[in-house]
């Protein structure tokens, strides 16, 4: 176990101040300690090797790239457009296959004299190639570090392709810089949505009962579909998915649903709180990695929805399900018992991935966030505790007003009071509470620091990204990729629950580990004796 | 042969080139002992990571002084020299690059006068910091990792006295290409400086402890040395002289340059070393007589599967060159040569290589929508370059041979060996394999058509 005194000597690698510094974002879980506060969302030490991203990746890469019909316009040089192309395994299926843009790169590839004489008419000239070439109908910008400092003006341009083409532009000024990290663009890209997109499509009513939209669910590895599929057999009618598989067009009457359900809360709660303004659509935050958050997940739906005959479907499902995976699971069960594991992911997956390890049987020792804020540690009630800084100050809220002709208010007040001592309407808890005496919570892991504390806890497993994968794997661990899977998945619901558990018991039963000692690192291979009369001969 | 030259449209889509940062990070992994840093936002950094990390399956150790907002108002010197002090502390690397992204240089950042103040401030007298702009609108990542080797010799030769080995000038191939060059020319008894030596850094052994810095890479003193090497062999045949290591070499040391192409097919592999034969008076050894003997062997006997073979390569210039000059080789029609960059080198050289042929087309500056577009206009039925090509299989059906970098769809891409006579072989191999595949999958269907109405019948 990690004790102060190791975790200082690991510190102590590092000048006074930053010593300092990161102490505040590690935090050694105490349970007699009642709010353990961590420092997060603040600014990354330069020099030190963090897994961080910047805003545009969390703006284009998160939040806008997994639009499957929305061509997303990179305003940049070609190097940004490029590292966003296809990194995300968000799947993506479409009825119209033409109009299916999500394997496509387009980047204005800015030029040195486009930085010296400013990129907007080139911006303008590249609009109108996308829309002869591909006649989407939406189109986003997202505009890189040099467009803000040379100050290209990107919301005129898309505004004046808006008049022109009739078609909807959207525009981010999500340039690397802004923030800290990714978790700036999530935030840009939720205000532009909310602002430009849902909204403006013409629906009115729900199409059917029981309909709600599922955010921040991004359809890595197939994900979403497993929910979509899950919800769709309980009754309930799935408006939009933000964003993964999601399309323009559903996304544009995502008003219409009676409820959000959130997943990543992280990328995307600031949707989830404008629309209950604007249109008094509540919002529940669910779970769907892991069996027992799945049950709950359902059984919070059920119980919002509050009908008897919801209520018991979803209990048959989940008796089904659960006698049908059980039996299953055990062989996995078997081989993960008493296995550790490090959790270092995104936003939300470091603290989601924790119980469906518990499941296993796997504890995770330590865990943390490459981008998180305080509240996705220390659970939402913190928020009005969190001093703003002169970084996240740059990223403006966007305050929206209810709307004059769509604001329904969907939950009667008496009945959220009553709810919400029973389901987690409009809040989340922290990956803090969660976890168990004496294991480790770290913000912003660094490599060095992963390095030091592999040494020192040993974990069996280490999740996380793949800029430490490899380190992991030198390091002689199994590695279990939370950001893309390592191309497998799904990992949501109760098939997910399975196939990870599979790929998890698969890395510890591989037989690759047995060879890392050679045979001849403990006794010699060819054994002999000396028989008498031989050294005569010789 | 016909020279496409690219209207440059606003729009580029699916491209087929990194940015020059990426380049001059490969650049860096193969000196020894180095770390490098990017002056800018770290979302660059986090990036170009993510991309090598895919392809080579190697922790990519790269800092960023990670800039943010007010940074990019008053300049950004402070996070870079924090930066440095942390790197120093905690690595303790031999050498550090200093890389640009276009963040830095459009507020203007002077990296080489920062990198100057640092030393000074810190009293590091010789330390060496290597600083390379590398704004990622300047260039690709192949003009990136010259520009990067360049300044690093240019930081750390010194004018010694004359001596008798061998400067190496590699382009970006792999780890193992790097190994086998060495291997030949250990061989061939050649003592030679081989800069950069990424053949163990990016591609390095499972052994304990693991190492924060992987070992290997070209040492110091050799980089010191390289001013009285008796000649410079470089690689490339494509990189523009301003960028090329080798002629800073001459120009500053007058060490004789050789741009020989890269060692890829029988007649640049007999380039390669007739030159080191000449330079070193050691005849060729027996094994690599063989190994010439074998790849002959081969080539005669895929020759006549080869002849339906109509290529489009993409890539690296210098990469699409030495591929372009195998296929004409062993009669597969270049018919699309395209790289991402603007190379007039290899406009030039195509049209030497392909002299007296209507059927191939070259174009440089250009991206994957454009080579989609040619490709299927020349009928091409195999592709060979890098994993982003895929997409001509998934649309066109045109098989893919990959080869270059990135490879990020396959395991592997750091252990391809296409160089020298050996080397040439495995790669004549995976690209006659390409086509017999394609042509047994069509064979029989295709026999039945034309032989039987009746499609019922089976062979
Ligand atoms: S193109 Fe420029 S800004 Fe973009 S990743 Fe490359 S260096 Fe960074
Ligand atoms: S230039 Fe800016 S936007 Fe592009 S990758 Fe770098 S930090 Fe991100």
């Amino acid at each position: 176990m990690l004790n102060h005194n190791t975790l200082d000597e690991i510190l102590n690698k590092y000048p006074a101040k930053e010593k300092r510094n990161r102490k505040k974002h590690i935090l050694i879980k105490n349970i007699t300690q009642e709010n353990q506060e961590i420092e997060a969302n603040t600014r990354t030490i330069p020099g030190i090797i963090s897994s961080r991203g910047c805003a545009f990746a969390g703006c284009k890469g998160v939040v806008l790239g997994p639009l499957k019909d929305v061509v997303n316009i990179v305003h940049g040089p070609i190097g940004c457009g490029y590292y966003a192309w296809l990194t995300r395994r968000n799947k993506g299926v479409s009825k119209a296959p033409m109009k299916n843009f999500l394997p496509y790169c387009v980047s204005t590839d800015m030029q040195e004299s486009d930085i010296v004489f400013g990129g907007e008419k080139k911006l303008a000239r590249t609009i109108d190639e996308v829309v002869q070439i591909f006649q989407p109908q939406a189109i986003t910008i997202s505009a890189t570090c040099p467009v803000g400092l040379i100050g290209d003006d990107i919301q005129a341009v898309a505004r004046s392709a808006r008049e022109k083409y009739g078609i909807n532009v959207t525009a981010y000024s999500c340039e690397g810089y802004k923030g800290v990290s990714q978790s700036a663009g999530h935030h840009i890209a939720n205000n532009g949505l909310t602002e430009h997109v849902i909204g403006a499509g013409d629906m009115e009513e729900a199409p059917q009962k029981y309909t709600v939209n599922i955010l921040g669910e991004y359809n890595i590895g197939g994900d979403g579909w497993v929910i979509k599929k899950m919800l769709e057999e309980l009754g309930y009618h799935i408006q939009a998915v933000m964003t993964g598989d999601g399309s323009f067009e559903e996304l544009s009457n995502a008003h219409v649903a009676e409820l959000n359900l959130v997943q990543c809360h992280r990328s995307i709660n600031y949707i989830a709180s404008m629309l209950e303004v604007k249109y008094g659509t509540p919002w529940l935050k669910i779970n769907f990695i892991g069996i027992r958050s799945t049950v709950e997940a359902l059984r919070s739906l059920a119980l919002y929805f509050g009908e008897r005959e919801l209520i018991e479907r979803t209990e048959d499902y989940i008796t089904r399900e659960l006698a049908r995976i059980e039996p299953q699971l055990l062989p996995y069960r078997r081989i993960c018992a008493g296995k550790t594991a490090f959790c270092y992911v995104g936003g939300s997956r470091g603290h989601h991935y924790q119980g469906l390890y518990e499941e296993l049987g796997i504890e995770t020792i330590l865990a943390g966030y490459v981008f998180a804020h305080r509240d996705d540690y220390e659970g939402r009630q913190v928020i009005p505790n969190i001093k703003s800084d002169s970084d996240s100050k740059n990223i403006p809220d966007l305050h929206v007003a209810p709307d004059e002709n769509r604001f329904r208010l969907k939950l009667s007040p008496e009945r959220a009071a009553e709810l919400k001592d029973k389901i987690a309407l409009s809040t989340y808890a922290g990956m803090i509470q969660d976890m168990k005496d004496g294991s480790v919570i770290v913000d912003d892991l660094n490599h060095f620091e992963t390095e030091e504390l592999i040494r020192i806890l040993k974990p069996d497993i280490f999740s996380s990204g793949i800029k430490d994968k490899y380190v992991v794997q030198k390091m002689g661990i199994p590695s279990k990729q939370l950001h893309n899977y390592d191309y497998s998945g799904p990992y949501a619901g109760f098939e997910g629950a399975l196939n990870f558990a599979r790929d998890v018991a698969m890395s510890f039963a591989s037989p690759t580990w047995n060879y890392i000692e050679p045979p001849w690192a403990h006794r010699p291979l060819l054994e002999g004796t000396l028989v008498k009369g031989d050294m005569e001969n010789a | 042969m016909e020279a496409i030259k690219t209207m440059r449209h606003s729009v580029i889509e699916n491209p087929c080139h990194a940015c020059m940062p990426l380049g001059a990070i490969l650049a860096f992994k193969g000196i020894q002992g180095a770390m490098v840093i990017i002056h800018g936002s770290q979302g660059c950094s986090t990036y170009m990571r993510r991309h090598i990390s895919e392809h080579y399956n190697e922790p990519i150790d790269v800092a960023s002084s990670s800039i943010t907002e007010p940074g990019t108002i008053y300049g950004g010197s402070v996070h870079l020299k924090k930066g440095l002090d942390h790197l120093i502390q905690v690595y303790h690397p031999e050498l550090i690059g200093i890389l640009s992204t276009c963040l830095a240089e459009t507020i203007g950042e002077d990296i080489a006068r920062i990198a100057a103040e640092y030393t000074v401030e810190r009293d590091m007298g010789a330390y060496p910091l290597v600083s390379v702009p590398t704004p990622g609108y300047g260039g690709g990542h192949s003009e990136g990792y010259f520009l990067a080797v360049r300044h690093i010799i240019a930081r750390i030769a010194r004018p010694v006295p004359k001596h008798h080995r061998i400067n190496v000038i590699v382009p970006h191939l792999t780890p193992a290409e790097v190994r086998e060059i060495k291997r030949i020319m250990d061989l061939m008894g050649v003592d030679y400086i081989l800069c950069p030596d990424y053949s163990e850094t990016l591609d390095s052994p499972f052994a304990r402890p693991y190492q924060k810095i992987a070992g290997g890479g070209t040492s110091l003193q050799e980089l010191a040395m390289m001013g009285g090497a008796s000649a410079t062999i470089e690689m490339s045949r494509c990189v523009e002289t301003h960028l090329s290591p080798g002629r800073y070499l001459a120009g500053t040391f007058e060490v004789p340059l050789y741009n020989s192409p890269v060692p890829v097919g029988i007649e640049a592999t007999d380039l390669f070393v007739n030159l080191l034969k000449e330079l070193t008076g050691q005849p060729l050894p027996d094994v690599l007589q063989r190994e010439r003997g074998r790849l002959l062997d081969g080539m005669i006997d895929s020759h006549k599967y080869n002849a339906e073979g109509r290529a489009v390569i993409f890539g690296d210039p210098d990469m699409v060159l030495a591929v372009s000059s195998i296929c004409m080789e062993n009669g597969i029609v270049p018919a699309v040569a395209a790289s991402g960059v603007h190379s007039k080198a290899l406009e030039l050289e195509m049209q030497t290589l392909t002299a007296g042929r209507t059927d191939v087309a070259t174009v440089t500056e250009t991206d994957l929508a454009v080579i989609r577009d040619l490709a299927v206009k020349a009928e091409a039925n195999i592709a060979i370059g890098h994993s982003d090509g895929r997409y001509l299989t998934e649309r066109e059906g045109i098989p893919l041979v990959r080869l270059g970098f990135p490879i990020h769809d396959r395991v592997g891409g750091q252990r391809l060996v296409s160089v020298g006579y050996a080397g040439t072989m495995m790669l004549l191999d995976r690209i006659t394999n390409c086509l017999l595949d394609s042509k047994l999958s069509a064979y029989r269907p295709r026999m039945l058509k034309k032989y039987y109405s009746e499609p019922s019948g089976k062979f």
